[in-house]
C-alpha cells in the first residue's frame, strides 16, 4: 500500500533526474534510432522545390535564441536547401533578435559557397520593427519600408534584387520559421489574404495544433512542425544535421514520458482496487 | 485612421479609390512605426526604474538588480548603430555577449519546460473518471506518434496522431480561433463607439 502511494507521489526531483539521463544518453551516446519521414516534411520540401527558377522568395526567422534548440535546424536546412536552387532571396525578420538568429544560419551556409551574390541573388533587411504593422506595411511597399539593407547599408532599391519587387504580390513564397507573434497568423492577415501570397511556416511542436485549421483551409501550403520534422527533412535532403542528431532525444524523452504515466497509472488503479478491497 | 486601415483591407472601391486609400494608409504606418520604434525606449526607462529602485531600497534580491542594469547598459552601448566606431551588432562585445549568454540562457529557460512536462504528465495523466481517461488516452497517443522510437514500432501510432490532430483538435481551434475573433471584434466595436474606455485607465464608464 505505502509503496504504490509513494509511487503516486514521487518526488518531482527524480523526474527531474530521469528526464535528465533519457535526454543525456541519447545526445552523448547516439542511438541512431531510423527516422520515417512523413507527410509533413514531404509537403515541406515539395513546396520549396516547386519554387519557379528566377522567383523571389521572403525567408523570415522570426524567433530569438529561445527558439533555437528547436527551430534552428530547420532554418539552416531550408537556407541550405535555397541557395542551392535558382531562387532569389530576400531575409527579413520582425523580431529584434531574427537578425542575431539570421548571423548563426550565415556562419553554417556560406551563400557566397554557393556562387550566390548578395543584393543580386539575396539579400538582408534585418529586423523592422512594429510587428503587425510593419508587416502590412512591408507588404504594401517592399523598399520603402526597409529602406536600408543591414550588410551594406545602402537604400534597399539600390539593388538589382530588388528591381521588380515592390510589393507583396512580386513575391512568390513567403517562409516563415517562427515561435510566435508575430508570425504565420499576421501573415496571413497582411500578406496571403489581400495578396495571395503563398506561405509555409516551421513552427515548435506546441504551435502546430493551432495552425492546422489554417493548413487544412489550405492558407499555409505546408508546415514544419517541431525537430522530429526538421529530422525527417534532413534526412530527405540527404544532409543529416543538428535534428537528426537530436531527435533520438525526442524519442528517449517520449519514452520516459509512456513509462511514468503507464506506472503512475497503475499504481493508481492498484491502490483504488486496494483500497476499495479494504472497505 | 481605423477607417483608412480598414476599408481598402474589406471593399472593393475600385482600384483607384482603393490605392489613394492604401497610400494614405502606409504613410501613417510609417508614422506607426516610429512610434513603435520609440516606445521601445519607455520599456528601457521603465527597466532602469524599476531595477534602480530595487538597488536604491536594498529590496529582496537586489544585487540581481544590479547585474540587470549593468547588463543593459553594456548590451545598450555595445549594440548602438555606429559602425564608425565599431559599435553595433557586428561589436565584439556585443557578440560575445549575445552568443554565449544571452543565447544558451534562452534556450536553457525554453528546455526546462521538458522537465515540467514529464513531471506534470506523470501528475495529471490520471485515469480518476472517464473524461480524465479520454485526455490520457489521446495525450499518451500524441505522445507515442510524434517519436520516431514508436512510429517505426508501430507506424498506425502516427496516423492515429495525425487523425487527433486533424479532426478534434482542428475542430477545437476552429471554434478557439473563432471565438477570439469575435471577441476581438465586438471589443474594437465597443471602443472604437466609447463604450468601452479600460485603456484610458478610467474604467468602463
Amino acid at each position: 500500500m505505502s509503496l504504490l502511494k509513494s509511487i503516486q507521489n514521487l518526488d518531482r526531483r527524480w523526474i527531474y533526474l530521469l528526464c535528465w539521463i533519457f535526454v543525456m544518453y541519447p545526445l552523448i551516446f547516439p542511438l541512431g534510432l531510423p527516422i520515417p519521414i512523413n507527410q509533413q516534411a514531404k509537403d515541406w520540401d515539395k513546396a520549396v522545390t516547386a519554387i519557379k527558377p528566377g522567383s523571389t522568395v521572403i525567408f523570415a526567422p522570426m524567433y530569438d535564441p529561445s527558439g533555437i534548440p528547436e527551430l534552428f535546424p530547420m532554418t539552416v536546412a531550408t537556407f541550405r536547401q535555397l541557395m542551392s536552387m535558382d531562387v532569389k532571396v530576400i531575409v527579413v525578420t520582425f523580431w529584434a533578435a531574427g537578425p542575431m538568429v539570421f548571423n548563426q544560419v550565415l556562419a553554417q551556409v556560406d551563400p557566397a559557397g554557393y556562387k550566390k551574390v548578395y543584393g543580386t541573388d539575396w539579400i538582408n533587411l534585418g529586423y523592422i520593427p512594429g510587428t503587425e504593422t510593419a508587416m502590412a506595411s512591408f507588404g504594401k511597399d517592399l523598399a520603402g519600408t526597409a529602406s536600408q539593407d543591414v550588410v551594406e547599408r545602402k537604400p534597399t532599391s539600390s539593388f538589382p534584387i530588388m528591381q521588380n519587387i515592390k510589393s507583396a504580390t512580386d513575391i512568390t513564397l513567403i517562409i516563415s520559421i517562427e515561435t510566435g507573434t508575430p508570425g504565420a497568423t499576421e501573415w496571413l492577415r497582411q500578406w496571403n489574404t489581400p495578396y495571395k501570397t503563398p506561405i509555409i511556416v516551421g513552427c515548435i511542436g506546441v504551435s502546430a495544433p493551432g495552425m492546422m485549421p489554417f493548413v487544412q483551409s489550405g492558407q499555409i501550403s505546408a508546415l514544419l512542425p517541431g525537430l522530429t520534422s526538421s529530422a525527417e527533412y534532413e534526412q530527405i535532403l540527404k544532409q543529416p544535421g543538428l535534428a537528426t542528431a537530436g531527435v533520438d532525444a525526442v524519442s528517449m524523452s517520449h519514452l520516459l514520458v509512456v513509462l511514468l504515466v503507464v506506472i503512475g497509472n497503475v499504481a493508481f488503479l492498484a491502490y483504488r482496487g486496494s483500497s476499495k478491497g479494504g472497505k | 485612421m481605423v477607417f483608412l486601415q480598414v476599408i481598402p483591407y474589406y471593399l472593393d472601391l475600385g482600384k483607384n479609390l482603393n490605392d489613394q486609400m492604401g497610400n494614405v494608409a502606409n504613410y501613417f504606418q510609417r508614422w506607426m512605426l516610429i512610434v513603435i520604434a520609440l516606445a521601445t525606449l519607455v520599456g528601457v526607462i521603465a527597466v532602469v526604474q524599476v531595477h534602480a529602485k530595487n538597488v536604491q531600497k536594498r529590496s529582496k534580491d537586489w544585487l540581481f538588480s544590479i547585474i540587470v542594469l549593468v547588463i543593459l547598459a553594456l548590451m545598450l552601448v555595445a549594440g548602438l548603430p555606429l559602425k564608425e566606431v565599431t559599435l553595433g551588432p557586428t561589436n565584439s562585445v556585443y557578440l560575445y555577449l549575445f552568443n554565449n549568454a544571452y543565447t544558451p540562457l534562452s534556450g536553457t529557460m525554453y528546455s526546462i519546460i521538458a522537465f515540467f512536462i514529464t513531471s506534470a504528465a506523470f501528475r495529471a495523466f490520471r485515469a480518476r473518471n472517464i473524461e480524465a481517461s479520454l485526455v490520457l488516452i489521446a495525450g499518451l497517443l500524441m505522445v507515442l506518434s510524434n517519436a520516431p522510437l514508436f512510429t517505426v514500432m508501430w507506424p498506425p501510432f502516427k496516423t492515429i496522431g495525425d487523425w487527433i490532430m486533424a479532426v478534434p483538435n482542428t475542430a477545437t481551434m476552429r471554434a478557439i480561433t473563432m471565438g477570439i475573433a469575435l471577441g476581438t471584434i465586438a471589443l474594437a466595436v465597443r471602443t472604437l463607439m466609447g463604450i468601452e474606455r479600460g485603456y484610458l485607465r478610467g474604467g468602463g464608464d
